[in-house]
C-alpha cells in the first residue's frame, strides 16, 4: 500500500508492507535514524515521534496510520549548527549522557510545550514520566525542560 | 606518568562543559550501533533455548534452509565442521560453546543462528527450526545449586583469569577468601556479637541501546563492529578462536552499565559471518537483553563483633553470587569485591569468604559497582542495627570507625585519598541532617532518614604492567589527533580526555581530533569498565602528550635555533617568548619535519607503594574511591509504598576535570539504583522461564520516581592521577540501597534485610512488628 505523509515538512510517499511499523517506515524506509528504538512495545519512548503535533511511540503504529499526516522526527527539529531552543537546552543543561533516549525527550517536551507554554514541576514530572532514561536520573532532564520552556516563552 | 603536576596549566581541566558530541546527541545525528550498515550485508537471528536445562537430542534446520531468502543456518554441526573454530569461548572463563553442542544451560541459551537476505526472512526461519530437547532438571537459585546431589549446570570448568579457583563436583565455580588480623582472637575481645543475612536478586541493566553489531569475516581477517564496552580483551579472544587477525570497531554506545562488559554474541555471530561468506548484522530485540546479561541475585551474612564504645573488633563476611549458566564474567565480579566487603571500616581482624556459583539463569555481568553495592548495603544496614542496639548514634558509631588517610586496608593497602568523613559530612549536611525531620500529620505517611558509606576499588593487575596506552599524533592540518581504546558510552569520556589532553600538549579543544575506540587505529586498553577510564586513559592521554610536546621542542629548537627549554607550545604553535615572529606554526613545524609526528602514552599500574613511613605496602587498588550517600524516604505505611525524597551522594573524584558532569553521573548512579532498591526484580518461574520480560511487567525508574539529588564531590587532588583525578563513575548508585533501607528503618522502626522495597514486603514487616508488639 501507498503511504503519504508530510515528513519533517516535506511530503514523502512509500509503497509499504502493511504491517510496517511507522517506526520502520521512519528508520528504514526513509533513512531517518534519529529515531530509536528499545522496548518495541511503546513504553520506553525512544521512538517518540510528533504525530501532527502529539507524541507518539512510532513502534506502535503502522506506517498507513500516518497516511495523510504529518509527522515531525528529531532531523526535523534542528541541525547540530542550528538547534532549536529545547535541543539547546538539553545541551546546556546536561539533560543527556549517552544520548540515545535524548530525540524521544527532545519530542516529548516539544509536545508538552506546545500543549503547556509554562508547566509547573508536577506536570513536567507527569508529561515528562512517558519515557525512559538510564544514565541522567532525570535531574538534568527535568533542569533541560524547564529552561526551554523559559527559552521559547522569552522568544 | 606525569612528573610535575604543579607547573601545569589547567586552563580545560576543571571546567564544567557539555560532551562535544552533545549538539550531535541532542539532533540525532549521533551514530549507535543500530543505525550502521555495509554494503552487501545479510541479518542474523537467533534460535534460543526455551528450557533452562535440557539436553539437546537432534536440531533440524532443513525447513529453515529452504526458505527463500535464507543465507545459512549455524548450528552445532556447522561448528564441529569447521576445524579452525576453537568451540568454546570465554575471556574469564572458557566455558561458553559458540553454540549449543550437547546441553543448553539457560533460557534464552544459543542453540542456532539463522542468516538470511532480511531480519523478516531470519525470524521466519527461526521458527522453522525444529530442535527436540530433553528437559534436565535444573538450578534456579544459589540454595538449589549448592544442594545434596543438586545437578552440575557444568560437568568441567577452565578458568582462565589465574585468580579463580573452582571446585570441583560441585556447581561452586569459584570459591576465594581474604583475611586480616586474627578473627577469632576479634570475636574473643568483642563485648556484643551480631549476625544477619541480607540479599538483592537479579535485576537488568536495560541499556535502551540494545546489543548490536556486525561481523564480516574476509579470507585472512573479521572485522566487528560492535556496541561492546572491551574491545580489547574481544579482539585478542576473536584472534583466537577463529585463528586470524580481528579488528574491533565501537561506535558511541548508548549506556552499558557492565551488561555490554563481555563477549556473549560478538564469537557467535562471527562463526555465522564465516558461514555467510558476507556481512552479517544482528541487533538484539529487548526481550533478548534480558537473556543476554543479568545483574546476580546475591546473599550474605554478616557477623560482626564490637566493642562497648562502638569500635568494631571482628568481622566475617561469607557471600554468594549467582553467576548463572556461564561465569564469562560473575566469577571475577565476585572475587574483586573480596577487596572491599568490610568497606571503609577499621576493621582489625577480618574474614570474607566469596563463592560464585553456577545456575541455570542466564550468564551475569558487572553492574555499575556490583557487587560492592549489595556489600554496601548488607554491612550498612548491619551498622544501624548496632547503632541502635548499642545506644550510640548512627553517625558517631561510622565516624569512630571509618577509615583514614594512612590506615592499613583488608588487603594490606596503604589507604590514599580516604576523605572518608567529609564525604559523610557533606551528604548529612546536604539533607540538613542536624535538623529534626519534620512528620506529616495522621501517621499514615512516615519520614526518615539513613546514611550508608562504602569503598570501591578499581580493576589492578597484580603486578606491575600498563594495560592501556594513547597515542597522540600532529598532523599536516596542524592538528593534535589523539588516539585511545576508551568507549564513549555516555559517561563523557571523549570530553574528558580532550580536556586532560588539551591542558596536557597547552592546546585548545580547537586544535583536537579525537579518535575513540577502534583497534585497529587506537592503542591497547583493558575495557571501559570499574570507574576506569579517567585515572588510566587520562594518564596514558598525559604522558604521550608530555613524550610528544618534549620531541616537537627538540625538533624545533634545531629548526629556530634555540634552547628547547625556552620554547613554549600554545594555541599559536611553537613560538620563543618575547620573540613575536620567530616561533613556527604547527602546520609549518610538521611540512618541515617532513610528516606528522606523534607519540604512545602508558599508565603503568599495579606493583608496590612506598609510603611516607617509608615502607613498601601491596596495590590491591590503583585507586580506592570513597563515597556516602543520605536518604531521606516516606513510607506510607498502609499501603507499604516507599518513596525516594531526597537523596545526597558524595565522592573521592580526586580533581574534577569536568565537574558538573561528575555531578550528573552521581546523580545518573543514584536515579538508576533506586529501581533495584525499590522495585526492579527480575523473576524466574519453577521450569527456569522469566516471567517479567518485558517493561510491561518490569518497571524502569521514571521521572515520577525521581528524588531531589544533591550530589557532593570531595575533591583532593590525587597524586599519581592525571591532573590528580581518580575515577567515579559507579560510585553513586553503590551507596543507594544501604541508606535507603536505614532510612525506612528509621522511618518505621522495620529493618529489612533484602531489597526491592516492595510494598508487600514492607507491609509484611510492619505488620510483623505490629504483631510482635502487640
Amino acid at each position: 500500500m501507498n503511504v503519504q505523509s508530510t515528513i519533517n515538512g516535506q511530503a514523502q510517499a512509500r509503497d509499504v508492507e502493511a504491517p510496517v511499523t511507522l517506526l520502520e517506515f521512519i528508520r528504514d524506509h526513509l533513512g531517518l535514524k534519529g529515531t530509536k528504538e528499545y522496548c518495541h512495545s511503546g513504553i520506553c519512548g525512544a521512538c517518540t515521534v510528533l504525530l501532527d503535533g502529539n507524541a507518539v511511540s512510532a513502534c506502535s503504529l503502522l506506517a498507513i496510520q500516518a497516511d495523510g499526516h504529518e509527522v515531525l522526527t528529531v532531523e526535523g527539529l534542528g541541525t547540530s549548527d542550528d538547534m532549536h531552543p529545547i535541543q539547546q537546552a538539553f545541551v546546556d543543561n546536561f539533560g543527556l549522557q549517552c544520548g540515545y533516549c535524548t530525540p524521544g525527550m527532545v519530542l516529548l517536551t516539544k509536545s508538552l510545550l506546545d500543549e503547556n507554554p509554562d508547566p509547573s514541576r508536577e506536570e513536567i514530572i507527569r508529561y515528562m514520566g512517558g519515557n525512559i532514561c538510564r544514565c541522567t536520573g532525570y535531574a538534568g532532564i527535568f533542569v533541560s525542560v524547564e529552561a526551554a520552556a523559559a527559552a521559547l516563552r522569552a522568544k | 606518568m606525569c612528573a610535575a603536576e604543579n607547573a601545569r596549566v589547567t586552563r580545560l581541566v576543571g571546567q564544567s562543559m557539555p560532551t562535544l558530541e552533545a549538539a550531535d546527541k541532542a539532533t540525532g545525528r549521533v551514530e549507535y550501533m543500530g543505525d550502521i550498515t555495509v554494503p552487501n550485508m545479510a541479518h542474523a537471528k537467533i534460535v534460543r533455548s526455551p528450557f533452562a536445562h535440557a539436553t539437546i537430542v537432534s536440531i533440524d534446520a532443513i525447513d529453515a534452509r529452504a526458505l527463500p531468502g535464507v543465507v545459512c543456518v549455524f548450528t552445532r554441526d556447522e561448528l564441529a565442521a569447521d576445524p579452525d573454530i576453537q568451540p568454546i569461548y570465554g575471556f574469564v572463563y572458557r566455558d561458553a560453546p559458540v553454540v549449543a553442542t550437547d546441553k543448553v544451560r539457560h533460557e534464552g541459551d544459543i542453540v542456532a543462528i539463522v542468516v538470511a537476505e532480511t531480519e523478516a526472512i531470519a525470524e521466519q526461519a527461526v521458527e522453522l527450526v525444529d530442535v527436540e530437547y530433553d528437559e534436565l532438571p535444573s538450578v534456579m537459585d544459589v540454595e538449589a545449586a549448592l544442594a545434596d546431589n543438586a545437578p552440575h549446570v557444568h560437568e568441567e570448568f577452565f578458568p582462565i583469569a589465574p585468580e579463580l579457583n573452582p571446585v570441583p563436583g560441585t556447581n561452586i565455580c569459584h570459591q576465594a577468601q581474604i583475611k586480616k588480623g586474627d578473627i577469632d582472637a576479634g570475636f574473643a575481645e568483642a563485648d556484643f556479637i551480631y549476625e544477619d543475612s541480607y540479599s538483592a536478586p537479579p535485576v537488568q541493566h536495560a541499556a535502551l541501546d540494545r546489543h548490536a553489531m556486525i561481523s564480516h569475516v574476509e579470507s585472512n581477517a573479521i572485522t566487528v563492529w560492535t556496541n561492546c564496552q572491551s574491545p580489547f580483551p574481544l579482539q585478542r579472544e576473536l584472534q583466537r578462536i577463529f585463528g586470524m587477525p580481528a579488528r574491533v570497531i565501537v561506535p558511541y554506545v548508548g549506556g552499558g552499565f557492565g551488561s555490554k562488559s563481555r563477549d556473549r554474541i560478538e564469537v557467535v555471530i562471527t562463526a555465522a559471518a564465516k558461514l555467510a561468506r558476507r556481512p552479517v548484522r544482528y541487533v538484539m530485540t529487548q526481550e533478548e537483553t534480558f537473556q543476554t546479561f543479568i545483574r546476580p541475585a546475591y546473599s550474605a551474612w554478616i557477623k560482626t563483633g564490637v566493642k562497648r564504645d562502638g569500635t568494631i573488633v571482628a568481622r566475617h563476611h561469607v557471600f554468594t553470587v549467582d553467576v548463572g549458566a556461564y561465569a564469562i564474567s560473575g566469577a571475577r565480579s565476585a572475587n574483586n569485591t573480596l577487596k572491599v566487603a568490610t568497606g571503609p571500616y577499621k576493621i582489625p581482624n577480618a574474614v570474607v569468604d566469596c563463592y560464585a556459583v553456577y545456575t541455570n539463569k542466564p550468564p551475569s555481568a558487572p553492574y555499575r559497582g556490583l557487587p560492592t553495592t549489595q556489600h554496601t548495603m548488607s554491612y550498612e544496614s548491619q551498622f544501624d542495627r548496632i547503632a541502635k542496639d548499642l545506644g550510640i548514634d548512627r553517625l558517631e558509631l561510622r565516624r569512630r570507625n571509618l577509615v583514614h588517610e594512612g590506615d592499613i586496608h583488608l588487603t594490606g593497602d596503604w589507604l590514599r585519598n580516604a576523605h572518608t568523613h567529609e564525604c559523610l559530612d557533606q551528604v548529612t549536611e546536604a539533607i540538613s541532617w542536624d535538623k529534626p525531620l519534620l512528620q506529616p500529620p495522621g501517621g499514615k505517611i512516615v519520614r526518615g532518614r539513613g546514611v550508608s558509606s562504602t569503598i570501591k576499588y578499581t580493576l589492578t593487575p597484580p603486578r606491575e604492567m600498563s594495560e592501556n596506552s594513547a597515542e597522540i599524533a600532529l598532523g599536516e592540518d596542524g592538528i593534535f589527533e589523539a588516539r585511545f581504546g576508551t568507549v564513549n558510552i555516555g559517561q563523557g569520556s571523549d570530553t574528558t580526555m580532550a580536556q586532560i589532553t588539551g591542558d596536557a600538549l597547552g592546546v585548545g579543544l580547537d586544535l583536537l581530533r579525537l579518535v575513540h575506540s577502534d583497534t585497529g587505529r587506537t592503542p591497547v586498553d583493558s575495557s571501559t569498565t570499574a570507574s576506569r577510564s579517567t585515572y588510566h586513559m587520562g594518564n596514558a592521554l598525559v604522558d604521550a602528550a608530555d613524550k610528544l610536546t618534549q620531541q616537537i621542542r627538540e625538533t624545533a629548537s634545531l629548526m629556530l635555533e634555540r634552547n628547547a627549554a625556552q620554547l613554549v607550545i600554545s594555541d599559536e604553535g611553537i613560538s620563543v617568548p618575547g620573540q613575536p615572529g620567530q616561533g613556527l606554526s604547527f602546520e609549518e613545524f610538521v611540512r618541515r619535519s617532513g610528516g606528522p609526528v606523534a607519540a604512545t602514552g602508558e599508565c603503568l599500574v599495579g606493583g608496590t607503594y612506598k609510603a611516607p613511613d617509608g615502607k613498601e605496602y601491596p596495590i590491591a587498588s590503583t585507586f580506592w574511591t570513597f563515597a556516602s550517600c543520605a536518604a531521606e524516604v516516606e513510607v506510607d505505611t498502609e499501603t507499604g509504598q516507599v518513596r525516594l525524597v531526597k537523596a545526597a551522594a558524595s565522592a573521592t573524584t580526586g580533581t574534577a576535570i569536568n565537574p558538573h558532569s561528575i555531578e550528573t553521573q552521581l546523580e545518573g548512579g543514584v536515579g538508576q539504583e533506586l529501581g533495584p532498591t525499590l522495585f526492579e526484580q527480575m523473576v524466574w518461574n519453577n521450569d527456569g522461564q522469566l516471567i517479567n520480560p518485558t517493561l510491561m511487567d518490569y518497571p524502569l525508574p521514571t521521572m515520577q520516581t525521581m528524588p531531589q539529588y544533591e550530589p557532593r564531590f570531595v575533591e583532593h587532588p590525587f597524586d599519581g592521577g592525571p591532573f590528580g583525578a581518580k575515577g567515579m563513575g559507579e560510585i553513586g548508585a553503590v551507596v543507594v540501597p544501604g541508606a535507603v533501607l536505614n532510612a525506612v528503618a528509621d522511618a518505621t522502626g522495620v529493618m529489612l534485610h533484602e531489597v526491592p522495597l516492595l510494598p508487600h514486603k514492607v507491609l509484611e514487616a510492619l505488620d510483623a512488628q505490629s504483631g510482635a508488639q502487640a
